[in-house]
């Protein structure tokens, strides 16, 4: 029984992840594909705030260098010989920039999604971890850096095609446009198995003494430096699986929306992403998959109807997570939120006995002693 | 006890040599001497604003001095981090306990256990059984293995104390600095404290800082008097009571003494 219970919430993703696209639309089914993808880069945060305690606001960063990764890649893959992809030409550009040329690899490319962005945070984190820079000072330098990515990529028309972004739904993998919906039925497939390396990856860092020495950190760094842990290493290495984790998480996204552009830097999107974590649950993984995925539905469903309310939907959840909900929906549900509302509305749940208690021959004399004032039945 | 007999001639295990601590201007220790032979037990008292806290600051690398010298078994511990002086083998208790809340006794005692502290080391090693054995002998030493698996945050203030105390035996160090062990302790659990010190004393070395004077009586070790950042006098508590500088300084104030 335990065993099934643990296989069943996998039995219910594989079959869900093989029901729908059957059951879903293509446009829905994309829909999904590309919030699930997002629940990798809020996987990464969760381990870095929800665990270790750093607030990044410049997640942005490693997310789109991953999506940049896959979108030169397939901006090359379907050339002729001699060819260049097409928006070289506006701006006058007649070779191929020396940086592009590796990306022609499949392997080059595929490695450089994630190692890249983990090289970038490894480095960035490691120098403001050794500097001791931490709480909202290391906040704001992880946004600070975002802008500066920001600015740069957009302002280089002649590498990447600056603001304009590079779009990928044109191009064939293996004779098949990235575009079509037996492509994108497939990339869904791919978000699915990797979400769950991702969550599975993340639950191996955090539950055994690594991921002990994490909350340590978060909770009281200097005691662990003295006990001999040299925190540094630890924080620079979490950060640079969560810098991976949002390269895969942006290819992915990029793959499956057509297009990477700075936008995937803006200041907005890289908070975002933050609220996402904060209102599915610090500290949870689930919780971080499940923010990703239900906030930005229900913002795809809100826009569609009331395209200006979402933004204020979408802030007074994250007051409301803020100031009622401290560990967000899954903290609330594991701490028996449900019971609390069951209770509330008159019908509540039936307590847990305590059998130790009612076998304990002192509590036993008590009750006696204590039952022997009040009449049998008498009690209210 | 032939730490004890052959303390003079045995050469210090630690050893702060002039030192000296200037923030902005105004000079939190000026010129410090004090050695500490293998072995000893040492209380040091001072009223408060003495320097004691920066004292255990300089030693464990978070303040670096700005003259002077600490030398631990023959070897300056100046410019070296906090992380690496620990593997040294100088142990830390601070003055609020401070353990990890959110995790269990036994957890925080399994971060605190001798061993590597590496990422790599924590992420694919395990606990050997020696290791998990000390980590189970520590929990029966302070009391704790009936709560092992509880929330350490939920732990009561003397049981929060000792499993800082635990964890810092877990580390298996040669000095054990230990700032306000019994502070907010009931009456029985300061005295289990104490002895808990004093046989600690002879394996380790011991240098407990404190303000509650009988619990200083019941260690009955050396006592070092702190004042305005630089050693006053020292001697048994008898001898330091007896002076007229440290009633005058300190112990003046105090009804019961």
């Amino acid at each position: 029984m335990a065993k099934f219970r643990t296989w069943l919430p996998w039995l219910l993703l594989v079959a869900a992840a093989l029901v729908l696209p059957a059951i879903l639309p293509p446009f829905r089914l994309n829909l999904l594909g590309r919030f699930l993808s997002l629940g990798i880069v809020a996987l990464g945060i969760d381990l870095i705030w929800g665990f270790t305690g750093m607030l990044s606001l410049g997640q942005g960063i490693f997310f789109a260098l991953g999506g940049y990764a896959i979108g030169m890649h397939l901006q090359l893959l379907s050339l002729a010989p001699g060819e260049l992809p097409e928006f070289f030409g506006l701006y006058g550009v007649k070779q191929l920039p020396a940086f592009w040329q590796p990306f022609q690899s499949f392997v080059f490319t595929g490695l450089c999604i994630w190692v890249l962005p983990a090289l970038v945070a490894g480095v960035l984190g490691y120098l403001v971890f050794r500097n001791r820079i931490k709480g909202v000072y290391f906040s704001i330098l992880t946004q600070a850096a975002l802008l500066v990515f920001f600015n740069f990529f957009n302002g280089q028309q002649k590498l990447i095609n600056g603001t304009n972004g590079l779009k990928t739904d044109t191009a064939r993998i293996f004779g098949e446009l990235v575009g079509s919906d037996a492509m994108q039925r497939n990339l869904f497939w791919l978000t699915v198995v990797l979400v769950m390396a991702a969550w599975l990856l993340c639950r191996w860092l955090t539950r055994g003494r690594f991921g002990d020495a994490l909350i340590a950190i978060r909770d009281d760094e200097p005691r662990l430096r003295f006990t001999g842990y040299n925190p540094t290493a630890y924080k620079t290495l979490v950060f640079a699986i969560a810098g991976a984790m949002a390269g895969v998480s942006g290819a992915l996204y990029t793959v499956q929306s057509g297009i990477v552009s700075p936008q995937y830097m803006a200041v907005p999107f890289s908070i975002e992403m933050v609220i996402w974590v904060a209102v599915g649950g610090r500290g949870t993984l689930i919780g971080a998959v499940l923010g990703a995925v239900l906030i930005n539905y229900a913002k795809s469903l809100v826009s569609e109807q009331l395209p200006e309310t979402w933004l204020f939907i979408q802030g007074g959840l994250f007051l409301l997570v803020v100031t009622a909900l401290p560990d967000g929906l899954v903290g609330w549900w594991r701490q028996g939120g449900p019971r609390h509302i069951q209770a509330m509305v008159g019908w509540p749940p039936l307590a847990p006995t305590y059998p130790g208690l009612d076998l304990d021959p002192a509590a036993q004399a008590e009750r006696q002693a204590f039952s022997s004032d009040v009449p049998p039945g008498g009690a209210p | 006890m032939t730490a004890s007999t052959a303390a003079p001639l045995v050469a210090p295990l630690l050893e702060l040599r002039g030192v000296s601590v200037s923030f902005d201007g105004f000079w939190a220790l000026n010129d410090l001497n004090l050695s500490l032979a293998p072995g000893e037990l040492r209380a040091v008292i001072g009223p408060n604003g003495a320097g004691k806290t920066t004292f255990l600051d300089v030693i464990t690398g978070k303040v670096r001095p700005t003259k002077g010298d600490v030398v631990f078994r023959g070897r300056s511990l100046l410019g070296i981090a906090e992380h690496r002086i620990a593997r040294l083998g100088i142990g830390r208790k601070f003055q609020t306990p401070r353990i990890y809340q959110n995790l269990s006794p036994r957890r925080n005692l399994e971060l605190a256990v001798k061993g590597s502290h590496s990422p790599f080391k924590l992420l694919f090693g395990s606990l050997d059984s020696r290791q998990r054995q000390r980590v189970q002998e520590l929990l029966a030493l302070v009391g704790l293995e009936t709560h092992a698996a509880r929330r350490a945050g939920s732990l009561s203030h003397g049981q929060m104390q000792w499993l800082e105390i635990a964890m810092l035996l877990a580390q298996d160090p040669y000095v054990l600095l230990v700032d306000e062990p019994v502070a907010g302790l009931s009456e029985e659990e300061t005295e289990r404290t104490g002895a808990l010190l004093r046989s600690l004393a002879g394996d380790h070395t011991v240098l407990v800082i404190e303000h509650d004077m009988d619990f200083i009586r019941e260690l009955d070790c050396p006592v070092t008097v702190l004042h305005e950042g630089h050693v006053l006098c020292e001697g048994t508590m008898e001898t330091v009571q007896s002076d007229p500088r440290v009633i005058e300084v300190y112990l003046g104030v105090e009804d019961d003494v």
